[in-house]
């Protein structure tokens, strides 16, 4: 018996606790079901386990970025940057197994609630998504109840995340048939707040026929802007260097001393833009590396289980339906956003940071969505729509979750938000046990 | 219709961040090039990685197709994710005016 104990307990501790081996093992059972051959199977498991590996050296240059930046603008504006106790890197150690395990039980109660209940119809694909969904429903679980054990924090983060994937495809569905002309695919993407927003208010503002973006000629010069890694750095660098005209020269030259000793203050604020690119690119290449062998085995098993369902799939597939209109949810989103970023910083209530990527995906999407409904002036509500989600949302959502994940809320989108909200609105009177 | 290139096919498929639309776009278009009998592999990417990734064909959707052309010998825009019949029909076409598929 002891020893059967002692066995279980290094199982748990070297095996379900590391969370780069935990996935690594879910790949190997994934793939080892649709029978693929031993040396592909053990391929896929060693790649994921990287890919987890790669994500978690993308958070520390990127977590050190976001710091220096949060340092410096804070400064400017006279403010002390967002305090917290945690780091997602932290979070991500203790809590990552919960997070696989949720992903892949949650992805099971998803395709098992979408054969039962055929008029969901729609199975979310939207791999990062349903990783990084999973990660902030954990994250406010164990802020709502910090003593929460593992096997109940896993057994309600799978029950959300896999009625958030039910849910969020099937209410946006009569839009999204307007947006692509068919019912093929259905929207599975964090953006849907904004995107139904859109559509729901577009009509009101302008109408499709008289105001259709793709009538609109955007000047081509833009399009640098859709190399998000290119535009993070530009955005990120720039505003560097104006917060270092207004920071504390001290403090200032204290943080580029910390990077170099030789460096100049000012070439170290650039450095600043790159190396938070730097970092989220790195993030993403780790995420998308395990996820290129997670996806393909969920749609397996969801074409399997459940044939003639829909998948529902990333903000892009929308894109090519008004490319345009990509362009001006984008920059509406962007200028929205730098907006409230000096009125938050000059009221001192917040040190926002423009989360390029997600004024780009969520941006496109909901200009998109409103373009279908109302135009170019559609386009650019949804645009600003979700640049109102994504301040307001960073801005309280940082202190919900400083004592386990902060930086989730300068990652997230308007869906993410809506979600610790309602998840902390809805724990509160409980809170705490 | 036979097989003209000697090495098989390197296709990449493209998206901003290379997470998601690709990773679907890249199992559509492994069935598509399954079907027309074409020896290929296929992987997936963001933006900056398809500058210097080598491809025989690009897949991406048209946002992205005009800043990518001259990159690969075949770049395809693709507006359906899911179209196999549609790639597929594009695809031999795109891969006849190559010499490829004679």
């Amino acid at each position: 018996m002891e020893f059967l104990r002692q066995l279980l307990t290094w199982i748990a501790n070297n095996l379900f606790n590391q969370v780069a081996i935990l996935i690594g093992l879910i790949v190997l059972v994934g793939t080892a079901i649709q029978r693929k051959r031993f040396e592909d199977v053990f391929a896929a498991a060693i790649r994921a386990t990287l890919g987890v590996l790669i994500l978690f050296i993308g958070i520390d240059v990127f977590v050190g970025g976001l710091l220096s930046f949060q340092t410096i603008v804070g400064s400017a504006f006279n403010l002390k940057p967002p305090q917290a106790t945690k780091t997602l890197a932290d979070f991500l150690g203790t809590y990552g197994s919960a997070i696989a395990l949720i992903i892949t039980i949650g992805f099971l109660i998803h395709v098992i609630l979408v054969r039962v209940l055929p008029f969901l119809r729609y199975v979310y694909l939207t791999g990062h998504l349903m990783f990084w969904i999973s990660v902030i429903v954990a994250a406010v679980l164990v802020e709502a109840f910090p003593r929460i054990g593992t096997t109940s924090l896993v057994l309600w983060g799978s029950v959300i995340v896999a009625v958030y994937w039910c849910l969020q495809p099937w209410y946006i569905a009569r839009a999204m048939r307007r947006v692509i002309g068919s019912d093929d695919w259905g929207y599975g993407h964090t953006s849907s707040a904004a995107c139904w927003l859109a559509a729901t208010f577009g009509g009101a503002v302008g109408s499709k026929e008289k105001h259709d973006t793709e009538k609109l000629k955007m000047p081509a010069r833009l399009s640098f802007f859709k190399d998000v890694n290119v535009s993070t750095a530009v955005i990120i660098g720039v505003i560097m260097l104006l917060a270092a005209a207004f920071a504390d020269k001290t403090l200032l030259a204290e943080q580029a001393k910390k990077f170099s000793a030789t460096v100049d203050p000012w070439v170290w604020a650039v450095i600043v833009g790159l190396r938070f690119a730097a970092g989220i690119a790195i993030l993403l290449f780790g995420v998308r590396m395990f996820l290129a062998e997670i996806v393909p085995a969920f749609k397996g098993i969801s074409d399997k289980l459940i044939p003639g369902s829909r998948p529902a799939l990333d903000v892009p597939t929308v894109f090519p339906f008004a490319p345009t209109a990509v362009m001006v949810g984008f920059l509406a989103s962007t200028v929205t956003f730098l907006i409230l970023m000096l009125i938050f910083g000059a009221a001192g209530w917040f040190t926002l940071v423009p989360p390029m990527i997600m004024l780009f995906f969520p941006g496109g999407g909901a200009g998109v969505f409103g373009n279908a409904f109302g135009g170019w002036r559609g386009a650019a509500l949804g645009g600003v729509i979700n640049g109102l989600f994504l301040a307001i949302g960073q801005a309280t959502v940082w202190g919900m979750l400083a004592n386990t994940a902060p930086e989730l809320a300068t990652l997230g989108d308007p869906d993410w938000y809506i979600l610790v909200w309602v998840i902390k609105l809805i724990t509160a009177p409980f809170a705490g046990s | 219709m036979t097989w003209a290139k000697r090495d098989p096919l390197r296709v990449l498929t493209v998206c901003g961040v290379g997470m998601g639309s690709s990773l679907i776009l890249k199992m559509t278009a492994e069935k598509a090039l399954a079907e027309l009998g074409v020896p290929a592999r296929v992987e997936h990417g963001d933006l900056g990685s398809a500058r210097g990734a080598g491809a025989d064909v690009i897949l991406a959707q048209g946002l992205h197709t005009t800043e990518l052309t001259g990159t690969a010998p075949v770049v395809v825009p693709v507006t359906n994710f899911l179209d196999v019949a549609g790639l597929k029909e594009t695809l031999s076409q795109r891969f006849r005016e190559q010499g490829w598929l004679t």
